[in-house]
């Protein structure tokens, strides 16, 4: 018999005890993974199987009619261009106010700068609604109503960014930056030549947070476009197809809607979630 | 000014003035309005001061106090389900993923994470279909094991646990990375020290593992109740507040009198009264664990 090599973790023991843990992993996977799966399922029957009691899981004929149907319905080229707009030009222009800012807070030493930096991060624990009302009117007041801008402008920067761009250049050895100094460089060329080179993953994975966040938002833009729906991105022209979701015939034109626009944020967050995980990890933002 | 005040201001006025005039203006804003009668669909110089009178009826016997009252219920309930469920589950597949030393842990971490990059809208309309009474799958694996029919969505009595559990399959995943990194701060030395003094599971779960986690936990409780306050497509989308009510919570609610009534005065009321409520939780919680810290 052979001594383990590596120190087993605490919890790691018996043969019976792992079985159990795996099974416990695999049941867990299983019912993450099993509204997806069914989604996607769903979006490939025919209204036939949809209407089946009990339900029919694996559809027999798989088709893609229901797709072609909801693109039909609520111009999903057209939502997915306003979504893409966005998520993307509001994550673009978190990048870039967090790089600044976090580049300010990490490596200036100026009056008031704790203060400012804690007014900052309470923002951060601000539930939108308390402020919908009159951010509704500020906007509108501004011309910004009813179009993409209204959606953008507002969530150009956040505290949430500002917080982990912070947290990472100070981590940017000073020599770094004093080297680039004298060298002649602008504050503006070290922000983006030389601090945000060496915080590439933290941004990565600010990028994912900040096109998922705004891709997926909801309350900010069915308020603000006002029923304009030729600026709907599709999380908004989704709701559109409420009046399908009443019958179970039209499960499959709602599956495969929503099929549709989980796939952008799912398939982004394929390729930047180790920059992700890795990132909350060391940013210290669970507290210690 | 100098050089070096003229780039500290060129950095820091993008993000502080739009952070100044998108959301501190407007906390501003809604405090001045909840005491005002303002129509939403007017300039804001339409509102006139009338006092305490908004809170007098969000809180009075009328209709309006009777759904505002509801509504803050209900989200209370909401939060405080959704924190008891996310928390252990968490911290259970945190360690399952970070401690238990298997094989696929990293796939089974994607997995979880991945739910929580769904829109919420998506989840609504997948779990719609889902919770369905009678075409529904959920209903037919529970009554494999002889359980329900359950009515979820379609009844006051479960609709309200019924969005708990499709924001707790949506969320759980990110309190999971929150919780694996709270672990991987805990030494593992701690742990080798405890064993070589004959400490096993139950014990080094109770003893190390939970104390060490407690701030971490104190934070995901915190984000954990800010989210659930926000919870407002399914509600929208599925139920409309209903039945009877019973998943009418306060995003949906302050959006719904002041936005689509209009009613700007009352909804901004509900609104300073939602965040003070907040404030004064989210304080006697950290009040209570510095407290413990002392004991």
């Amino acid at each position: 018999m052979s001594l383990p090599v590596t120190t087993p973790a605490p919890g790691a023991a018996s043969p019976a005890w792992r079985g159990i843990l795996y099974l416990l992993m695999i049941a867990v996977a299983v019912v993450s993974a099993f509204p997806l799966v069914w989604m996607v399922l769903s979006s490939l029957k025919t209204p036939a199987e949809a209407m089946q009691t009990p339900p029919v899981w694996i559809p027999g004929t798989p088709s893609l009619d229901a797709y072609q149907k909801v693109s039909e319905l609520i111009s999903v080229g057209r939502s997915f261009a306003n979504s893409a707009l966005i998520a993307g030009i509001t994550t673009a222009g978190i990048l870039v106010t967090s790089l600044m800012a976090g580049y300010a807070f990490a490596k200036y030493r100026f009056r008031y700068r704790e203060v400012l930096f804690a007014i900052t991060i309470a923002t951060m624990f601000l539930p939108p609604i308390v402020t919908l009302i009159p951010l509704y009117r500020l906007v509108g007041s501004i011309g910004l109503n009813a179009s993409l801008a209204g959606v953008i402008v507002p969530n150009l920067a956040n505290a949430f960014g500002i917080f982990l761009m912070r947290q990472f250049i100070a981590g940017v050895p000073d020599e770094l930056v004093e080297a680039a100094r004298l060298d002649g460089a602008s504050e503006f060329r070290i922000v983006f030549t030389i601090v945000a080179p060496a915080v590439a993953p933290a941004l990565a994975a600010l990028a994912l947070f900040a096109f998922v966040y705004h891709w997926n938002s909801y309350l900010w833009p069915l308020t603000v476009l006002q029923g304009n729906s030729s600026q709907y991105p599709i999380v908004i022209s989704l709701s559109r197809l409420l009046s399908y979701n009443r019958s179970a015939v039209n499960t499959g034109l709602v599956m495969a809607g929503a099929t549709l626009a989980v796939l952008p944020p799912l398939i982004l967050f394929v390729f930047l979630q180790r920059f992700f995980v890795r990132t909350i990890t060391a940013s210290g933002m669970t507290g210690q | 000014m100098s050089g070096f005040r003229k780039s500290m201001v060129a950095m820091l006025a993008p993000s502080l003035g739009l952070i100044a005039i998108f959301i501190l203006v407007p906390i501003a804003l809604t405090v001045w309005l909840a005491f005002t009668k303002w129509s939403a669909q007017t300039p804001f110089s339409t509102a006139t001061f009338i006092g305490l009178d908004n809170f007098r009826e969000i809180f009075g016997a009328g209709s309006v106090g009777r759904d505002f009252k509801g509504a803050l219920v209900n989200t209370a309930l909401y939060s405080l389900m959704s924190i008891a469920l996310i928390l252990p589950l968490s911290v259970l597949f945190g360690m399952l993923i970070h401690q238990a030393d298997l094989k696929g842990a990293n796939v089974l971490r994607t997995i979880l994470f991945a739910t929580y990059m769904v829109p919420m809208i998506a989840v609504a309309l997948v779990f719609s279909k889902l919770y369905s009474p009678s075409e529904g799958p959920i209903n037919q694996i529970l009554g494999w094991v002889g359980i329900g029919p359950l009515p979820w969505l379609s009844s006051p009595d479960t609709a309200l646990v019924s969005v708990v559990l499709l924001n707790v399959w949506q969320q759980v995943g990110y309190f999971t990375i929150l919780i694996i990194a709270g672990l991987t701060q805990i030494p593992q030395s701690i742990y080798e020290a405890a064993k070589m003094d004959g400490a096993r599971g139950p014990a080094l779960f109770g003893f190390i593992t939970l104390p060490l986690l407690k701030r971490t936990l104190l934070f995901s409780a915190v984000i954990a109740l800010i989210n659930a306050v926000q919870v407002f497509e399914p509600v929208a989308l599925v139920t409309q507040g209903g039945p009877v009510g019973s998943t009418n919570v306060m995003t949906y609610h302050i959006r719904r009198v002041g936005i689509e009534r209009a009613q700007g005065g009352l909804g901004s009321a509900m609104s300073v009264t939602l965040l003070l409520a907040l404030v004064v939780t989210v304080t006697a919680v950290f009040a209570l664990a510095r407290r413990e810290d002392r004991r």
